[in-house]
């Protein structure tokens, strides 16, 4: 079932001025329920403004976004009510807390849907069991956490207005080996958990290669590439054209393949390469000695 | 709606009024609005709006950008204009209904008063168009560099000032970002009544301002990384000379001065 579609959506920057400038031309897009999209892209490339059409905080110069079938630019209502249906967590998101605890912070998306107390109470404490904050840190104030903290208690904050469709800008974006981890890890998790839709947008392609399902390759505004992860990733030259880097597992095997091995080109994780050379290796490949 | 700001705005050109000097730009605006307070009838001020559209054509921003910048006094206009006309008891009366006269004097005024008014916005946005704001800076604290000599710290005030220039444009960045992401949490910032609408504000300043002193505790630090200790014996790259065209200017300034005095003295004051 299709939650998500975007219908020939254009977009254009300070129109009449002499600054006009096309951000998205002529999108088409589908998001199944349930479904892990990525959105890549390399910077300018329209991606963050693709995602601000899906909850309405921005109106498509042309073409429509729909939700379950329906227009969400109708009136101010529909727009208002796709902003909880569609979570959108910005790029450092920690630079939207304000609130005196994380407990309120988590609670104002959910407060603003008009929800009653216990049912605040508890989208809150959910949420924040997903992202492992306890229930120490909740009565802290957000300034005082450290940044992998405040952009999981960000995150939170999205998350506990349930929406049906996540989407998350770049969210691991400046954070360490460490703290990305946990962020892909909670992802993954939220997934399993609640069966919901999620958007990522990123240029790592290694996270993207790890947690996606289908890609979306957006280049100078226009829709490039869109298809499961193994299509994507097979018309990797195309992607290293767009500047955009593969992953390095799918450098070497596309290395390999240039001198003659005839292996899979759409090999994106080092699981996938172990078993594709274990396989290979047991095939005779050693004949290339 | 808040990317219609244009205070501070500038648009880089090559023209004979961009190429005037920060300092003497400076001046000559102060003295064109003093000028436009001397004029006291119409003859006089036209002098002065006659001045005014040469350098507003001249600097060859476009009259759209210029009308812009009006935009926020518009009521101010309108409200002076309408007490001039509806108090105003001086000359012919033109229409008389009740307690309401409109005279000829009231009509005069209004007419004087909105001019005068659109000629100081123009003249005095004309300078920020066509000088950069490190430019401006520069030239202010040339200007008020005698102060020194009481200790006034001018140049810090001047670093100050550009630095606070500088980041406009990055705040107002900023607040749109900062808006999309409690809009996107369902942040209601354009129903309600004013308590509510204020309220709604909470969460868009609060973030501004904790980012805002973050970013300048690390601007201080980068300051200091490159060894800036207040502003004493700073030297400067670009060495600021005033060429003929800013005498050309200040002489055509005092010339005006002249000829406004003679009109006002010649042919009557209106105001």
């Amino acid at each position: 079932m299709t939650v998500l579609e975007a219908r020939n959506i254009s977009y254009k920057y300070s129109v009449g001025t002499p600054f006009e400038m096309t951000a998205l031309n002529n999108i088409n897009l589908k998001v199944e329920k349930g479904e892990m999209l990525a959105i890549i892209g390399h910077t300018g490339s329209g991606k963050s403004t693709l995602i601000q059409h899906f909850n309405a905080l921005l109106k498509p110069s042309e073409g429509q976004i729909l939700l379950y079938g329906k227009d969400i630019n109708e009136s101010k209502e529909t727009a208002h009510a796709a902003r909880f249906k569609v979570g959108l967590c910005f790029q450092y998101p920690e630079y939207q807390l304000f609130e005196d605890t994380v407990y309120k912070d988590i609670a104002f998306g959910p407060g603003n849907m008009g929800l009653d107390k216990t049912e605040i109470d508890m989208r809150v404490r959910r949420a924040a069991s997903f992202v492992g904050l306890n229930e120490n840190m909740l009565q802290k104030s957000p300034f005082d956490l450290s940044g992998g903290e405040k952009r999981r208690a960000a995150i939170a904050g999205v998350m506990a207005m349930e929406p049906e469709v996540l989407i998350m800008d770049e969210p691991a974006a400046g954070l360490d080996p460490k703290g990305r981890r946990v962020i892909l890890d909670l992802i993954k998790n939220y997934r399993r958990q609640t069966g919901s839709t999620v958007i990522i947008v990123s240029h790592s392609m290694e996270d993207v290669a790890e947690i996606a399902e289908k890609i979306a390759v957006l280049n100078h505004g226009e829709l490039a590439m869109y298809g499961t992860v193994d299509r994507v990733f097979e018309r990797s030259s195309e992607l290293c054209d767009m500047g955009l880097n593969i992953p390095q597992i799918t450098r070497i095997f596309t290395e390999l393949n240039k001198c003659g091995f005839g292996l899979n080109k759409a090999v994106y994780t080092v699981e996938q390469a172990e078993r594709e050379l274990t396989e290979y290796l047991h095939k005779g490949g050693k004949s290339n000695d | 709606m808040i990317k219609d700001i244009t205070i501070g705005q500038y648009f880089p050109g090559n023209s004979f009024v961009h190429k005037l000097d920060p300092r003497a730009k400076l001046i000559i605006t102060f003295a064109a609005i003093i000028e436009i307070f001397v004029c006291k009838n119409f003859l006089s001020l036209a002098v002065i709006v006659l001045f005014t559209a040469v350098a507003v054509i001249v600097s060859r921003i476009s009259l759209k950008v210029m009308l812009k910048g009006l935009k926020m006094i518009y009521f101010l206009i309108v409200l002076m204009s309408a007490l001039q006309i509806f108090y105003n008891e001086d000359g012919d009366i033109l229409v008389e209904w009740w307690k309401i006269k409109i005279t000829t004097g009231g009509v005069y005024t209004a007419i004087f008063m909105a001019v005068r008014i659109i000629t100081l916005i123009f003249i005095s946005s004309l300078l920020t168009y066509t000088t950069s704001p490190t430019a401006l800076t520069d030239g202010i604290e040339r200007i008020l560099s005698p102060l020194k000599l009481i200790k006034v710290p001018v140049d810090t005030l001047a670093m100050m000032m550009s630095i606070a220039l500088r980041f406009i444009p990055t705040l107002i960045d900023e607040i749109d970002k900062i808006m999309s992401a409690q809009k996107a949490r369902g942040a209601d910032l354009e129903t309600g009544g004013i308590v509510k609408r204020a309220k709604a504000l909470i969460p868009i300043f609060i973030p501004l301002f904790v980012n805002s002193f973050r970013r300048a505790y690390e601007l201080a630090f980068a300051m200091e990384c490159r060894c800036y200790n207040g502003g004493n014996h700073r030297t400067r790259m670009k060495q600021m000379k005033l060429s003929w065209r800013d005498w050309v200017m200040f002489v055509i300034l005092a010339v005006m001065l002249a000829g406004i005095i003679l009109l006002n003295h010649f042919f009557g004051e209106i105001i």
